[in-house]
C-alpha cells in the first residue's frame, strides 16, 4: 500500500464525516427545538416576611398534596433573623427560575420550562444523576435516596395526594402545584383567586402571607402587591430571574 | 524478583488472579445491594450528591487519556516508534472507558434509564455532551482494540477468518485517532466544565477547571501507560519492553507537569485576591482545611513537586525504580486532584438567605458499601489488564517495533 492512495482515502473518509457532522448538526437543530415561547399566564408567587409566622403549615399542605415523604421539603420555611424584636422566616418553595440553571444542566431534558413559567419534572425521563441537585443556587431539589413506602403522615390531616409518588432514584422538587392551576383553568377558575386552582400552600397559609397570581394581568393580587411594595428575590445576583418574590418585613414604628 | 523465584510463577500468578476475583465477587454484591435497597445505602447526601464513585468515574476517564493522546502522536504527528506504547495505551482505554461506565452505572439514581441521555438530547448540558463523547469514544476504543483482541491465540486458532478481518480494522488507525482526539479534547476539558460553569457554586465557577482537567488527564494517562509497561515487563519475561521509548515518555511527562504546575499556580493565585463567599472557603478547606493533606502532600508534593524532579532529572530517570514511583505518584496526584476538586465545592453550602453571607460546612465520608464496589470496579481494571498483558500481549514493543521499522523502511520506496 502506497503512502498518497492511504492519505487520499484518509481525506475522502475525513470529507465524509465533516459532511455526516454538518448535517447531524441539522437534524440536532430540529430534534432538540426547545425554546419555550412565552404563553398568556405567567405564574409568580408573592410572600410576605411581615405576615409569616412560621408555622410551617406551608410545609405540611405541600407534603399532603404532593405526597411528599417526611424528610423532603419542597417548600422549605427557616429563620432568617429579626426585625426589632420579631423573627422573620424564610419560606422556600422552588425559586421557578425564568433562567434556571437546572433545565440547562439535565442531561435528558427531565426539567423543562412551561409556556406559563412552570419548571416542570419529567419524572419519566430523570435519570437521577442530581447534577440539577449539584446546580440549584436555592437547594430547593431533593433526591429519593429510597423508596417511599407506607402511608404519608401528612395526609389525610394536611390534605388529600392529588399527584402520583416519585418513584426510588429520580430527583424531585415543587412544580407550583401545576396540576391545581391547569385544572382550574380548564374548569373556568382563576389560579390565586379560587382555591381550586391555586397551589396548596397558598390556601393553607393562616395569615395571608403568600400570595399567587398572573404577572402578565395587572389586575392580580400579584401585579397590584409588587407594584405597591418593594420587594426582592433570593439571591438576584446569580441572575436566574426567580418567580418567586419576597415582600420584606418593615420594623414597627 | 527475589521472592518470586522461590514459588513457581503460575502460583503467584493464580493467587493474584484470585484476589482480584474476590475483590470483583464483593463489588458484585455490593452493586446488587445498592440496585436492591438504592442509593440511601451510600453516605452520599442532598448536600453532597456527588462522592466517591463520582472520583472513580472522573479519574479511569483521566487514565485513559495515554489512549488519545498516544494514537494522536503516532498517527498524527507521525511519531511512529511510539505505536507499541499506544497500543498499550489504547488497552488502558477501553478498560478505563468501562470502568467509568460501572461506576456511573451505580451512582445514577435510574440506571434502567441510562440511554435515555442518547434519546433525549439537552445540547445546552455538558454531561449530556460529555455522555454523548464517552458513548462514541467508547465504540473508537473498541473498533481500535479489535486488532489487539485479534491477537488472542484461541480466538485466532478458532476463528481465523474474524481474527484477519478484526486486525485488518488497523487501517482505520489514522482516522480513528482524529476522531478520537476531537472527541476526548472535548469530553476530558467538558468533565471539568461540568463543574466549572455553575454559578451556584462560586470555588467552582471559573474557566480554569476544564484546562487543568485535560493537562493533568494526559500527564496521568501516560503515566499509567508507562507504569503498566514497566512493571508488567518486570513481573513477567514475555514482556518485553524498549526502554528509551518509555524514557522519552517519562522524559515529556515531567514537562507536562510543569506547565501543569504553571496553570495551577495561576489559578489558585487568582483566587486569593478579594473575598468571595464560597469561593475562598473552598480555597481554605484546601489550604488549611480537611483537604488540606490531600492538597499538600497528595498533589502538590508527590504528585507535581516530586514527579518533576525525577522524571526531568536524567540519572532518577533512567532508574526503573524512580521512574516508576514517579509515574504511580502523577497517577495518585491526578486521583487526589479530582477528589478534591469534587468536595472543595460540594462540602461548602452557601446560604440563600438575602443579605447573609453565612457558610456552611457539610461533610462526606464513603460509606462501606461505596468503598467495596468502588474497589471491585478497580480490580475488574486491574484483571482486564493483567489478562490483556499475559493473553494478548498489550504490552510487546519488540515484536510491533520490529514491524513498524519494517514498514518504515518499505514506505519511502513505495511512495516513490
Amino acid at each position: 500500500m502506497s503512502e498518497p492512495k492511504l492519505n487520499r482515502r484518509d481525506f475522502l473518509k475525513l470529507s465524509a464525516v465533516g459532511v455526516a457532522v454538518i448535517s447531524g448538526l441539522k437534524v440536532i437543530k430540529y430534534a432538540t427545538a426547545s425554546e419555550t415561547e412565552a404563553g398568556p399566564h405567567q405564574w409568580v408567587m408573592v410572600i410576605d416576611q411581615g405576615k409569616c409566622t412560621g408555622c410551617g403549615y406551608c410545609t405540611l399542605a405541600c407534603r399532603a398534596h404532593n405526597d411528599v415523604p417526611p424528610h423532603i421539603s419542597w417548600n422549605e420555611v427557616t429563620l432568617a433573623g429579626q426585625v426589632g424584636e420579631k423573627p422573620v422566616y424564610i419560606a422556600r418553595p422552588c425559586m421557578q427560575c425564568a433562567k434556571a440553571p437546572c433545565v440547562d444542566v439535565c442531561p435528558v431534558q427531565a426539567s423543562t420550562y412551561r409556556p406559563d413559567g412552570i419548571v416542570m419534572m419529567d419524572y419519566e425521563r430523570c435519570i437521577g444523576c442530581r447534577y440539577c441537585e449539584v446546580a440549584c443556587p436555592y437547594s430547593a431539589r431533593s433526591f429519593n435516596w429510597e423508596t417511599f413506602e407506607g402511608p404519608n403522615p401528612a395526609v389525610p390531616e394536611w390534605g388529600e395526594p392529588e399527584v402520583p409518588r416519585r418513584p426510588r432514584g429520580v430527583v424531585e422538587k415543587c412544580c407550583f402545584c401545576y396540576n391545581r392551576i391547569d385544572r382550574g383553568l380548564s374548569l373556568g377558575l382563576i389560579p390565586g383567586v379560587d382555591p381550586e386552582a391555586t397551589p396548596a400552600c397558598i390556601n393553607i397559609c393562616p395569615t395571608g402571607a403568600r400570595v399567587f397570581g398572573d404577572f402578565n394581568d395587572p389586575e392580580s393580587n400579584v401585579s397590584k402587591l409588587l407594584h405597591e411594595r418593594a420587594s426582592f428575590r433570593l439571591r438576584e445576583e446569580l441572575a436566574t430571574f426567580p418567580r418567586v418574590y419576597y415582600l420584606p418585613s418593615i420594623p414597627e414604628a | 524478583m527475589k521472592a518470586a523465584r522461590k514459588f513457581p510463577r503460575n502460583t503467584l500468578w493464580l493467587a493474584w488472579i484470585g484476589v482480584l476475583c474476590i475483590l470483583i465477587a464483593a463489588g458484585v454484591v455490593a452493586a446488587l445491594l445498592v440496585f436492591s435497597k438504592g442509593l440511601v445505602l451510600t453516605n452520599l447526601s442532598d448536600r453532597v450528591p456527588w462522592g466517591l464513585w463520582i472520583t472513580i468515574d472522573l479519574s479511569s476517564i483521566a487514565v485513559s487519556a495515554g489512549a488519545f493522546s498516544l494514537c494522536a502522536a503516532v498517527y498524527l504527528l507521525g511519531l511512529k516508534r511510539f505505536q507499541p506504547v499506544a497500543r498499550t495505551a489504547t488497552f488502558i482505554g477501553l478498560i478505563g472507558y468501562t470502568m467509568a461506565l460501572l461506576s456511573l452505572m451505580l451512582d445514577i439514581g435510574r440506571p434502567d434509564r441510562f440511554w435515555h441521555a442518547v434519546v433525549f438530547w439537552n445540547k445546552h448540558s455538558l454531561l449530556w455532551e460529555v455522555t454523548m463523547c464517552v458513548t462514541l469514544y467508547l465504540a473508537v476504543l473498541a473498533i481500535e482494540c479489535m486488532p489487539i483482541f485479534a491477537r488472542f491465540e484461541w480466538l485466532s486458532r478458532r476463528f481465523p477468518k474474524l481474527t484477519s478481518k478484526m486486525l485488518g480494522l488497523h487501517r482505520f488507525a489514522p482516522i480513528l485517532a482524529v476522531i478520537g482526539l476531537g472527541l476526548s479534547m472535548l469530553h476530558q476539558s467538558s468533565l471539568g466544565a461540568i463543574y466549572g460553569v455553575l454559578k451556584a457554586r462560586p470555588y467552582w465557577f471559573r474557566p480554569d477547571i476544564s484546562v487543568l482537567f485535560i493537562i493533568s488527564a494526559v500527564a496521568a494517562g501516560m503515566s499509567l501507560t508507562v507504569f503498566a509497561s514497566m512493571i508488567s515487563s518486570r513481573l513477567t519475561k514475555k514482556v518485553k519492553v524498549d526502554d528509551d521509548l518509555l524514557d522519552r515518555l517519562a522524559f515529556f511527562i515531567g514537562w507536562i507537569l510543569i506547565a501543569y504546575l504553571y496553570f495551577r499556580f495561576w489559578d489558585a493565585l487568582a483566587m486569593t485576591y478579594t473575598y468571595e463567599p464560597g469561593r475562598t472557603e473552598g480555597l481554605s478547606l484546601l489550604t488549611q482545611g480537611t483537604l488540606s493533606f490531600n492538597f499538600w502532600i497528595g498533589e502538590i508534593l508527590l504528585g507535581l513537586v516530586v514527579p518533576i524532579l525525577l522524571l526531568l532529572n536524567k540519572k532518577t530517570r533512567a532508574m526503573p525504580f524512580w521512574r516508576m514511583l514517579a509515574l504511580a505518584l502523577v497517577v495518585g496526584g491526578m486521583v487526589a486532584y479530582r477528589w478534591d476538586t469534587n468536595l472543595s465545592g460540594l462540602l461548602i453550602v452557601l446560604s440563600y438567605l438575602p443579605g447573609n453571607l453565612a457558610v456552611a460546612y457539610t461533610s462526606y465520608h464513603p460509606s462501606l458499601i461505596e468503598n467495596v464496589s468502588g474497589m471491585g470496579i478497580l480490580a475488574y481494571g486491574l484483571l482486564a489488564f493483567s489478562l490483556g498483558v499475559r493473553y494478548l500481549r498489550v504490552v510487546n514493543h519488540q515484536e510491533i517495533t520490529h514491524h513498524a521499522q519494517e514498514k518504515l523502511v518499505a514506505e519511502p520506496a513505495a511512495a516513490d
